[in-house]
């Protein structure tokens, strides 16, 4: 598989990696520079919330976002209603200049679950503004399909609560997603703890994941970012080239015919 | 013996007022220059200056956890320093600066011990590279080392060496010392500098050395720095007390509640990205407040006295430096340490001046040609 010709599509651009980096809770900006060059990452999410890079106000962390060379995608962290959040939104298509927005609306506290009815209002709005909204959402697939109905061309399901490197905790339901909308990238977003999870997302066909946590709280976020970018190319590779289907019983992969028949019985 | 070297310091910080003692018990001539206007008297209200605003702790543990070795190191010689230069401040001075080593206790809320098992494994790590040293504790450990804690605390740490300064009362303390040796203070100075020459109102004076000392304010001068906005409470209760700095987990940055003298308490401190000094978000003081009421419900009838906001200087890798271009010594990024390395820092810059063995140099000292 030459992988120059295997490109993920999000909108109108295409990228050839398929990891989206945060920049939220690295040690210093240098580690999160670091961090993000061995990702490989072309698409790094930031907050205007949380970073606040007022605007003429002698930027140097928003300088050192911008140095990575990357593609922003700014976000909404913190909104619990679409009001809320559309207004970010413009706030950040304004000073960022990228009208790709990535959208989250929390609806609650505890385990900062995307609000499923709050985020349609607001994609709704954002898309007739012009967005090229990425909305953070559940697994359920009704609510995918209301997203795609308010003109989302994209959908980041979450693979468990932002934080918790639970992993895919519903793989039924997010089975289900990508068998329904097969069609439509779709990005797990949040809840990633380690590579091994990063790769089950993409060999289940997923199209690329989106992390922070556990890439800038590693104790060697570097290291851990390259072992991210292995995995995903990893699962990528393991999609595309057709896993094979599991069993209930073992099937050698010698053939047995000329092995005694008692040595048969027992396998 | 007078020394015939003449020395500026620009910036009347911690560092500057810290580098201003050390120069002038050596008899150096020296003129501090600083921006702001200054109350001799009191010296009370400079809170311009991050030292004033921040909480005064010396935790090198708690702090190389999200730092490095390096600052490790610099906070260790920085605990041996601060008794030293505490004790000759108090041979003058009227009153005694608090300064406590009773360690820092490290606790957590039930939704985020990840963190704290997180912090654990790191300073176990710590404790098996250098000589960091670390107890835990359970519910009852924690109860009788702080009566005051009614939160459900079922485990901890305590790093024991730790200490915690009456920052404000030190500042002071320094500066009226300072003006004691002589050094010649010139506030309400804004200045600009250009290799060893100060210029000050349209008059421009020479040094055989110039040390900017001035945080961000130096930023026009040194194009890497950044400042990150803090946030942090001042609040007075009469109604609890705590014999140490208590950290409490939080998922996005280390959250710490500081006794200070007078029953009062410094709670802080937000960390952000940003070069934004305006006043504290709402978000920011519902986040403090709830994490001391969380701490103790009494703290709901705490007095809120001050709520701050500064930025701390910063290079890219939140390292210190101390940048050397001819006769310009920049002494800058303190970060949210000042004063968990500034002593060492300040201990390395005189040895240096005086040309002897400088035991931070490579950690330290970068020089320039210019």
């Amino acid at each position: 598989m030459n992988t120059s010709t295997d490109l993920l599509k999000l909108y109108d651009e295409t990228f050839n990696s398929r990891f989206l980096l945060g920049t939220a809770l690295y040690r210093n900006p240098e580690e999160m520079s670091a961090a993000i060059k061995a990702s490989g990452s072309q698409f790094i999410t930031l907050s205007l919330r949380q970073q606040n890079p007022a605007k003429n106000d002698g930027d140097a962390f928003w300088q050192m976002i911008k140095n990575t060379g990357c593609k922003l995608l700014p976000n909404t962290a913190g909104c619990k209603s679409a009001k809320e959040a559309i207004n970010l939104a413009e706030m950040s298509r304004e000073l960022f200049e990228t009208s790709w927005i990535k959208l989250e609306v929390i609806g609650d506290d505890y385990n900062l679950q995307p609000d499923p009815f709050e985020l349609v209002i607001a994609a709704t709005q954002l898309i007739k503004r012009g967005f090229k909204v990425l909305p953070y959402c559940t697994d359920d697939l009704v609510l995918c399909l209301r997203l795609i109905d308010a003109g989302c061309e994209v959908l980041m399901p979450w693979g468990a609560p932002i934080g918790t490197g639970r992993g895919l905790m519903n793989k039924y339901h997010l089975k289900s997603l990508r068998e329904r909308l097969p069609t439509t990238p779709l990005i797990i977003d949040a809840g990633l703890g380690s590579p091994s999870q990063a790769a089950e997302a993409l060999e289940l066909g997923f199209d690329a994941v989106l992390l922070n946590t556990a890439v800038a709280k590693a104790d060697d976020p570097v290291l851990m970012a390259h072992a991210f970018s292995l995995a995903i190319q990893a699962g990528r590779s393991a999609y595309l080239a057709g896993l094979m289907q599991r069993r209930q019983t073992a099937s050698p992969s010698t053939p047995i015919l000329g092995q005694p028949f008692w040595h048969q019985q027992s396998s | 013996m007078s020394n015939t070297v003449d020395i500026a310091i620009i910036g009347a910080g911690l560092a500057g007022r810290l580098l201003a003692y050390r120069l002038s018990q050596l008899n150096y001539d020296i003129d501090l220059y600083e921006a702001n206007q200054l109350d001799i008297k009191t010296s009370a209200q400079q809170l311009s200056a991050a030292a004033f605003t921040a909480a005064g702790m010396i935790a090198p543990i708690s702090e190389a956890i999200d730092a490095d070795l390096d600052t490790y190191f610099l906070g260790k010689s920085s605990l041996k320093l601060w008794p030293q230069i505490i004790r000759e401040l108090n041979l003058s001075g009227d009153k005694k600066i608090a300064y406590q080593q009773n360690g820092s206790l490290i606790i957590c809320h039930h939704q985020d011990q990840a963190e704290l098992t997180h912090f654990t494994r790191k300073v176990h790590r710590l404790s098996q590279t250098c000589d960091a040293k670390f107890k835990t504790l359970d519910a009852t450990d924690i109860k009788a080392l702080e009566p005051d804690l009614e939160g459900n605390f079922s485990t901890g740490l305590l790093l024991e060496e730790e200490a915690n300064i009456d920052n404000r009362h030190l500042m002071h303390a320094l500066l009226q010392q300072c003006l004691a040796n002589q050094v010649h203070l010139i506030d309400q100075a804004t200045v600009s500098v250009t290799n060893n020459c100060v210029t000050h109102q349209h008059k421009s004076q020479t040094y055989q050395w110039v040390f900017d000392c001035r945080g961000v304010g130096a930023k026009a001068q040194l194009p890497n720095l950044r400042g990150v906005r803090g946030e942090v409470l001042r609040v007075e209760s009469t109604e609890i007390s705590l014999s140490r700095p208590v950290r409490l987990m939080h998922p996005r940055y280390q959250l710490y509640l500081v006794p200070k003298p007078n029953r009062q308490f410094v709670i802080g401190a937000t960390q952000i990205e940003s070069e934004d000094t305006s006043p504290m978000s709402v978000q920011s003081m519902l986040e403090l407040c709830s994490a001391l009421y969380s701490i103790n419900p009494a703290f709901s009838q705490a007095r809120i006295l001050e709520q701050n906001t500064n930025l701390r200087p910063a290079f890219i890798d939140n390292k210190p430096q101390v940048i050397v271009r001819d006769q310009l010594v920049s002494i800058n990024g303190l970060f949210r340490h000042g004063f968990l390395v500034a002593p060492a820092i300040i201990d390395s810059v005189v040895n240096w001046l005086q040309g002897k063995n400088c035991p931070n140099q490579a950690r330290l000292f970068s020089f320039l040609e210019h």
